[in-house]
């Protein structure tokens, strides 16, 4: 939403901002002009627009060296260590500090009412205005260097998806995250009533939110998921009163807290195995790069790979190394990124806080959370290990903003998720034995063709090893179907497929909108079907695979008698 | 559906046939032309043959398809829950709740308007909870349509 205004304007709205550093609140837009107080509450029905924390100009300079560095190498290069090539660098560094400080002083955000506005002046000037209605999740990083200046970036999730949509304010200082997090996560309690009226407001008059027939719906949704919302928080208290602790005027309470110890199931989960591939490769890449500036031409790559076949031992022990390197780097990383995992509720969201280096503090609101998933591999399940990720409806990114836990055990984590979400406990129905038939099937036949055009086109080695793949689906074909299971408890239903990455999902029954039964024609000789839960959450859809051809209707109207009743007789003819 | 709905599917088999029998075509043309010695002779000479099978496989499931999915598709609308069935070899049942309809789109293609036809879409926050409904006539897609957005706006309690 850009309105381009008069050139002037730019102009005559910093000359006031001028004061600068030190007094954010000099900002002259209409009722807001107030001076704040550092460290008073800003935030009012209509606060003042304020300023990201003048202290990211340290880290803006920073961050724009690397795209620095070759324009100024490119004049040393050309000019030589003479007075003017260093005329020009300053000039390059001066400009982008200069830019920096006018980009910073030029923008500012605001709590006005009902919504956060993000304000932009450095040549147009525009305006976007997220309704805090819309705002799903609120996502709090601390990268290295604000993490030494105590700043923090604080992203918005209003499920529009595209970073384009999202609000990100980079950065403020810690303190005025948390009070801003504080204040938009606040206007929660908000009674259905209010809610409803709100909801039915032109949608258009928000900028920014494109006007979609979903988001209209969205606010709808408000008024049985807070009731539900609230009945819930009401009830996790007397559970959670004698693990977790309650802090301060906030409803805080900690539901989970990843011992260190656990970080050393990280690597079961295969998790960023493949890092020193990467990093080898982004070696490489850089290495090009700056060869090219050498003047490292194709023919020295060539001769250093004659030197590097001269050796093999050497190539040997490169991969031996890479190879054992894999799981430590691997675990490495994992630590790195999931330090000191805890799980709270605070005010109707879910917080997750994790890292090491970044500090990462996802909230994700509760009323939108429609379920969970856990989610082991075959490694994991050995060990009795899982991860937890939350469905949640419209949110953006969830691989990462989503996830609940990381690799903990299986008995903590059913723990964490039926307190922070719902208790699932009825065991699994399993499908019937032509499942099991099906799977193995599909899990051999395959290798076994290819093994035989192998054969046939007389590539012995390959189609050997089409038959190892073979013989390895026998075990992978029946563990897929020891995966395959549904059940349903009354309030929420449960499917779990998958071998190597097996995932269980529980789902809410009200989050259900739609079912769809599938039959192949093999399907249909076995007698059996696939039934796909739609869930307006998470990836859409959640399918219980190779159900018996009653057994699955029987679910499905299980699960949503009053609307599959009317059909029975067709489907199951 | 409507009858001449097994029009349209007669038309976009037809495409179908074309264009698979085509490649087959191109595929013979291309094994018999080239002499990859990884192939063994016998696959290159009588590549002929690929073309001939695909077409007389083909050929009959031309026919049989429409008159197929004319006797599989269904669609319903009763106690506020719409339920569709498609396919011919697979089939695909489909429950809707009206109350979690988000949008009702109507659609014509180009075959679709030559034969009066439309297709109805329904969608709900989930793929998996969506459904087209292809070859109905139009006006009963105009009037379907209509009814279940209306239906729709009364029903309205969504949860996602």
């Amino acid at each position: 939403m850009t309105e381009p205004g008069p050139a002037h304007q730019g102009p005559a709205h910093q000359g006031p901002a001028q004061p600068g550093p030190g007094q954010p609140g000099s900002w002259p837009s209409g009722p807001g002009g107030l001076p704040v107080r550092p460290g008073g509450t800003p935030y009012g029905e209509a606060g003042a627009a304020r300023r990201l924390s003048p202290r990211v100009l340290l880290i803006d300079p920073i961050r724009m060296l690397p795209t620095l560095l070759l324009p100024l190498a490119g004049v040393l290069v050309a000019g030589g260590f003479s007075p003017a090539s260093f005329g020009w660098a300053a000039l390059g560094v001066g400009g982008s500090v200069v830019y920096a400080v006018v980009r910073w002083s030029t923008f500012t955000y605001r709590v006005s009412g009902d919504r956060l506005e993000l304000t932009r002046a450095l040549i147009s000037r525009s305006v976007r205005t997220i309704p805090l209605e819309r705002v799903r999740g609120i996502d709090i990083t601390t990268p290295p260097l604000h993490r030494l200046l105590r700043l923090a970036v604080l992203k918005l999730d209003t499920g529009a998806g595209g970073g384009e949509q999202e609000g990100e304010l980079d950065a403020l200082t810690v303190e005025d995250a948390e009070s801003l997090r504080a204040v938009l996560l606040a206007r929660r309690p908000v009674t259905p009533r209010h809610r409803t009226e709100d909801s039915a407001a032109p949608e258009g008059t928000a900028l920014g939110a494109p006007a979609r027939d979903g988001v209209a719906l969205d606010g709808a949704a408000g008024d049985s998921a807070v009731r539900d919302g609230a009945a819930r928080d009401g009830a996790v208290p007397a559970r959670g009163a004698a693990t977790g602790r309650t802090s301060g005027h906030h409803d805080e309470r900690i539901i989970g807290r990843v011992p260190r110890s656990w970080l050393r199931y990280g690597p079961l989960s295969g998790a960023y195995l493949l890092t020193p591939f990467a990093l080898i490769a982004g070696a490489v890449g850089l290495a090009f790069q700056v060869g090219g500036e050498l003047r490292v031409d194709a023919r020295t790559a060539r001769v250093a790979f004659t030197w590097v076949e001269g050796h093999p031992a050497l190539l040997v022990a490169g991969v031996v190394l890479l190879i054992l390197a894999m799981p430590v780097v691997g675990g490495i990383m994992y630590a790195v990124f999931n330090w000191d995992f805890t799980l709270r509720t605070r005010d109707g969201y879910l917080v997750a806080e994790r890292g090491l280096v970044t500090r990462r503090t996802v909230s994700l609101e509760r009323r939108r959370i429609r379920g969970y998933e856990l989610v082991d591999g075959l490694i994991e399940r050995r060990f009795k290990v899982v991860r937890l990720w939350a469905v949640v409806t419209g949110l953006g990114d969830s691989e990462t903003r989503g996830q609940l836990l990381p690799v903990t055990p299986r008995t903590y984590a059913v723990d964490v998720a039926s307190d922070a979400i719902g208790p699932f406990a009825i065991p699994l129905r399993p499908h019937p034995s032509q499942a099991r038939r099906r799977r193995l099937f599909r899990a051999v036949t395959p290798w076994l063709v290819v093994a035989a055009a192998m054969f046939l086109l007389g590539w012995e080695v390959a189609a050997s090893a089409a038959l190892v793949l073979a013989l390895l689906g026998i075990p992978l074909g029946l563990d897929r179907y020891r995966s395959l299971g549904h059940a349903y408890d009354g309030t929420r239903l449960s499917v779990r497929n998958g071998s190597l990455r097996r995932g269980q999902a529980v789902v809410e029954r009200r989050a259900v909108v739609g079912w769809t039964l599938r039959q192949t024609v093999f399907q249909r000789m076995s007698g059996v079907l696939t039934v796909v839960a739609g869930v307006g959450a998470g990836t859409g859809g959640y399918s219980a695979i190779d159900t018996g051809e009653t057994q699955g209707v029987e679910f499905a109207a299980e699960v949503t008698p009053d609307w599959i009743g009317p059909f029975l007789a067709p489907p199951t003819r | 559906m409507s009858r001449r709905a097994i029009a349209l599917w007669l038309v976009e088999s037809l495409i179908g046939f074309a264009i698979f029998f085509g490649g087959a075509l191109l595929l013979a043309f291309w094994i018999g032309r080239s002499d990859w010695a990884v192939l063994p002779g016998w696959l290159s000479d009588h590549a002929w043959l690929l073309p001939l099978v695909v077409g007389v496989v083909m050929a009959p499931l031309v026919i049989i398809e429409p008159l197929w999915r004319y006797a599989v598709h269904r669609w319903e609308l009763s106690g506020d829950v719409v339920y569709a069935r498609s396919g011919w070899l697979s089939r695909e049942w489909v429950f809707v709740p009206v109350s979690r309809i988000q949008t009702v789109d109507k659609a014509q293609g180009w075959f679709e308007r030559a034969l009066r036809l439309a297709t109805v879409e329904i969608r709900t926050a989930s793929h998996a909870g969506s459904s087209t409904i292809k070859g109905l006539d139009y006006d009963v897609a105009a009037g379907f349509a209509e009814e279940l957005a209306r239906r729709a706006q009364e029903l309205r309690d969504d949860a996602t």
